[in-house]
């Protein structure tokens, strides 16, 4: 019987024929990075190359459930698996990665570079894409927290990362030899910060007490400093929250001669879109754009009308902003555009598409678990025209603009059925319908989308991913259920009176 | 069965419905009592990334003030914010930030009589103290400038007086239990006391450039290295100050742990290690903030309630503790990079 396959979690197109190379398609799918020739759909790498995912996918399907199961032990796994493996992991004993998923992925302006981050382990791992679309590991970066959001520096050259601890870092894409900063010596009592001047209380002070002699029997150990991060990384900007998601931007100046201006804007748990100067002025906030009210997980500017903010979250609204000036432009209540309780954006996307009449530029919006995208055009006044959904056959997961086909890829939810975060299909299709393609037709102002038949499309769904086990508990298919859909967790507990 | 509450929580309550009985006579004949602290206390800590029970206006066009503020509320009742509430003749420009029991607003309130001024805690039972305090302070002095007017008499004038001069004898200006005999400038109208967090709501309460003053009082020091993510200084939240701060204005900090100290002038890149500290960028949070100098401070008023005034500040001289104090000037914005 056949299996239920991941699903790709993050898809993004990799414009390279500027260069003369073919371009390609990036995408993640539990555990592993798949690049696939964006013209035909053949797969041209997978990283990482433990197993050979389309001949052993049962070996595979066994590490991933001893990724579940951490109390696994090293014996049931076939000794076969272990020999072809090369092992390029740096704990000996575990099988398989120290992660399950890859939630974000980000491709340099050049396309020369991947940017990934896997889940558990809190890295950042930088790749070089080659001629032939193969995947490199070049870094792998350990952030203090899991990243949350991930994008680049309009320079192209730094990456800007925030992370669930509501802090965002600027560290360079590309590590160079990190020399470690001489180590700050910085103002350090010999004992504890407090003193039985700050502290009064008979327990207080006996436990200051027990601290100083605690202190001075471990003084050597004591000298052992918290390990620093071991590469160059730049806290640039904090909130008191969950950072959800962080983007720049860039914006002409007023006057013709004045330079083009760059911000970052970040949003968080706590309904705030906050709107810092750029590198390396992040410290000067210039606005605030409040209007949410539930957590914010998405912004979006689109590249061709750079004074516009889309942003959405957990309050069922898409607020259109003017963010240079913190000004609400338009607020659309998604909970009657798709007539359902409770919407949760998962994702907004500009694509821009060339027609024989001009670009089409639309902005698309995915809802958490809803098999539809929402499609809108922006009217010259900076607010979003409905243009009705595009539906899919599962949830949908990312979307990305494929503009040498002019067409629209879209990941969606192969396991579930659609519109629902958990209850599982009855069986797999076959082939599984991992990635979906539309294309788009516009006639005075209005947009239809239809399905494109791409052999591409087709390629990519024939080959899959890689399996997952089959037989799952109800617990071990929540895990999976969990680590796709995490954004319904973030609202806040309601409280009554 | 339910077991009843403990007795100290009863008596809490019961003291509390009472002292909400008597300002709801309000200037009546009553003479109105402060409260009394030991029945608002609560531990010294709370957890500033818990979501709480928080109320906080959508944006700073949304907060009503009116409540806070009755005396200043425009008379023009068409003047109304986003959010539909009575707008107010002039906007907030100081804030106290974690104001524990509110003593260093009720000594900067004759001070700067004309400037509106709040104070912000976490605590709920603490802020209930600050709010109950201001009533009773706010009712006094109503009694004491409607005995004045009315009888106008000598005699009027002459109890006024003497009840001022037995308060000066008593070193005592306003104690908890007893009454404020005198009038003071701004009559207690200009403070007020909210509950908020302000570690993530600050940007909701107050826009850009708003504020003239912000004061951080004894902040808890949070000892332990795992919790200082918790501190309200740090180089993330300076740059908030910063925006709510004006050109000009002042941030105050006063602390007794002498690592704080140092903490605070590390984290507005005022190291007491300048060759470490030269090394940083020039785009740091250095480029928004400069310290003002101790002469300057001497003179400050504002810095004397600061370190004489408040609970805590008293709390610290009675046990013979250190006073560090370290303010900033917010800077003009830099010039674009």
């Amino acid at each position: 019987m056949a299996s239920f396959q991941h699903p790709f979690q993050c898809l993004q197109y990799v414009n390279r024929l500027a260069d003369g190379q073919q371009d390609v398609l990036v995408a993640s799918a539990g555990r592993h990075l798949y690049t696939y020739d964006a013209a035909t759909g053949q797969r041209l790498d997978v990283w990482p190359q433990d197993v050979d995912t389309s001949e052993s996918a049962g070996a595979d399907s066994t590490e991933a459930q001893a990724h579940l199961e951490k109390e696994q032990n090293p014996s049931s796994v076939s000794k076969e698996q272990a020999e072809q493996q090369p092992a390029p992991k740096k704990g000996s004993k575990d099988k398989g990665p120290a992660w399950s998923n890859i939630p974000l992925v980000v491709v340099s302006l050049d396309g020369k570079y991947v940017a990934a981050v896997t889940a558990e382990d809190k890295c950042i791992r930088v790749f070089t894409l080659s001629e032939e679309g193969k995947l490199q590991e070049l870094s792998s970066r350990t952030m203090p927290k899991r990243p949350s959001a991930l994008t680049l520096n309009p320079d192209g050259q730094t990456l800007l990362c925030g992370d669930k601890f509501g802090d965002a870092y600027s560290l360079p894409l590309i590590p160079g030899d990190y020399v470690k900063r001489a180590e700050v010596q910085h103002y350090k009592p010999l004992g504890p910060a407090a003193t039985s001047l700050t502290v009064h209380t008979k327990r207080n002070l006996l436990s200051l007490e027990q601290q100083r002699q605690q202190l001075s029997a471990e003084k050597k150990a004591a000298a052992g400093e918290k390990e620093a991060l071991n590469f160059e990384h730049q806290l640039i900007i904090g909130h008191v929250s969950v950072l959800l998601d962080l983007i720049s931007a860039s914006v002409s100046g007023e006057s013709p001669d004045s330079r083009a201006r760059s911000y970052i804007l970040t949003a968080d748990r706590d309904e705030h879109i906050r709107v810092s100067r750029g590198l390396p002025q992040a410290h000067v906030i210039e606005q605030y754009c409040l209007g949410h009210t539930s957590f914010v997980s998405k912004l979006c500017i689109p590249s061709w009308a750079p004074k516009v903010l889309v942003s959405g979250g957990g309050d069922g609204y898409l607020i259109v902003w003017n963010w240079t000036e913190g000004q609400i432009m338009q607020k659309i209540s998604l909970d009657e555009v798709v007539q359902t309780q409770d919407v949760i954006v998962r994702g907004i996307w500009e694509v821009s598409l060339q027609q024989p009449a001009g670009p089409v530029n639309a902005i698309l919006v995915g809802l958490e678990g809803l098999s539809q995208l929402l499609s809108f055009t922006l009217e010259d006044d900076h607010t979003l025209k409905f243009q009705g959904t595009i539906q899919l056959s599962g949830n949908v997961f990312d979307v990305t603009g494929i503009p040498s086909k002019n067409t629209v890829a879209v990941c969606v939810d192969t396991i579930r059925e659609p519109n629902s975060t958990n209850m599982w299909k009855s069986s797999p299709g076959t082939p599984q319908t991992l990635i979906e393609t539309f294309q788009v037709s516009s006639s005075e102002g209005s947009l239809s989308w239809s399905p494109a038949d791409d052999s591409m499309v087709t390629e990519i769904n024939l080959a899959g991913t890689t399996d997952l086990p089959v037989n799952l508990e109800p617990n071990q298919k929540k895990v999976f259920d969990d680590s796709l859909y995490t954004l319904v967790n973030l609202r806040k507990m309601k409280f009554y009176d | 069965m339910t077991t009843p509450p403990p007795i100290k929580r009863q008596k809490r309550e019961e003291y509390r419905r009472e002292l909400a009985a008597q300002q709801a006579v309000g200037h009546g004949d009553v003479e109105v009592k402060l409260p009394q602290k030991r029945f608002f206390r609560q531990r010294a800590h709370a957890n500033p990334f818990s979501d709480h029970k928080l109320e906080y206006p959508l944006s700073p066009a949304h907060m009503d003030w009116s409540p806070h503020y009755p005396a200043f509320v425009d008379n023009d009742s068409s003047q109304i914010n986003l959010a539909g509430a009575r707008k107010l003749t002039k906007d907030v420009e100081v804030v106290d930030i974690g104001c524990g029991f509110g003593g260093l607003l009720i000594g900067l309130a004759p001070l700067l009589p004309e400037t509106l001024m709040v104070g912000m805690e976490i605590r709920i039972s603490v802020l209930e103290f600050v709010t109950s305090r201001i009533q009773a302070l706010r009712a006094q002095q109503h009694r004491l400038k409607a005995a004045a007017a009315s009888q106008n008499s000598e005699a009027a004038l002459a109890e006024v007086k003497k009840a001022a001069e037995e308060a000066n004898v008593g070193g005592q200006q306003a104690d908890e239990a007893g009454t404020m005999s005198s009038i003071i400038p701004g009559n207690y109208e200009n403070v007020a006391g909210i509950r908020s967090n302000t570690m993530k709501f600050l940007p909701n309460f107050f826009g850009h450039h708003q504020l003239s003053k912000i004061f951080i009082c004894f902040p808890d020091p949070h000892f332990k290295a795992r919790k200082h993510k918790m501190r309200i200084i740090s180089e993330s939240l300076n740059a908030e100050y910063a925006y709510v701060l004006r050109p000009g204005g002042l941030l105050y900090t006063i602390t007794d742990v002498e690592e704080y100290h140092h903490w605070v002038l590390r984290h507005f890149q005022y190291g007491t290690d300048q060759d470490g500290e030269a090394e940083r960028k020039a785009g740091g949070i250095k480029d928004l903030w400069e310290r003002v100098p101790d002469e300057e401070l001497e003179a400050d008023p504002c810095v004397r309630v600061m370190k004489f005034e408040t609970e805590e500040s008293k709390k610290v001289t009675r046990n013979k503790g250190n006073k560090y104090v370290a303010v900033f000037r917010r800077k003009a914005d830099p010039e674009w990079a």
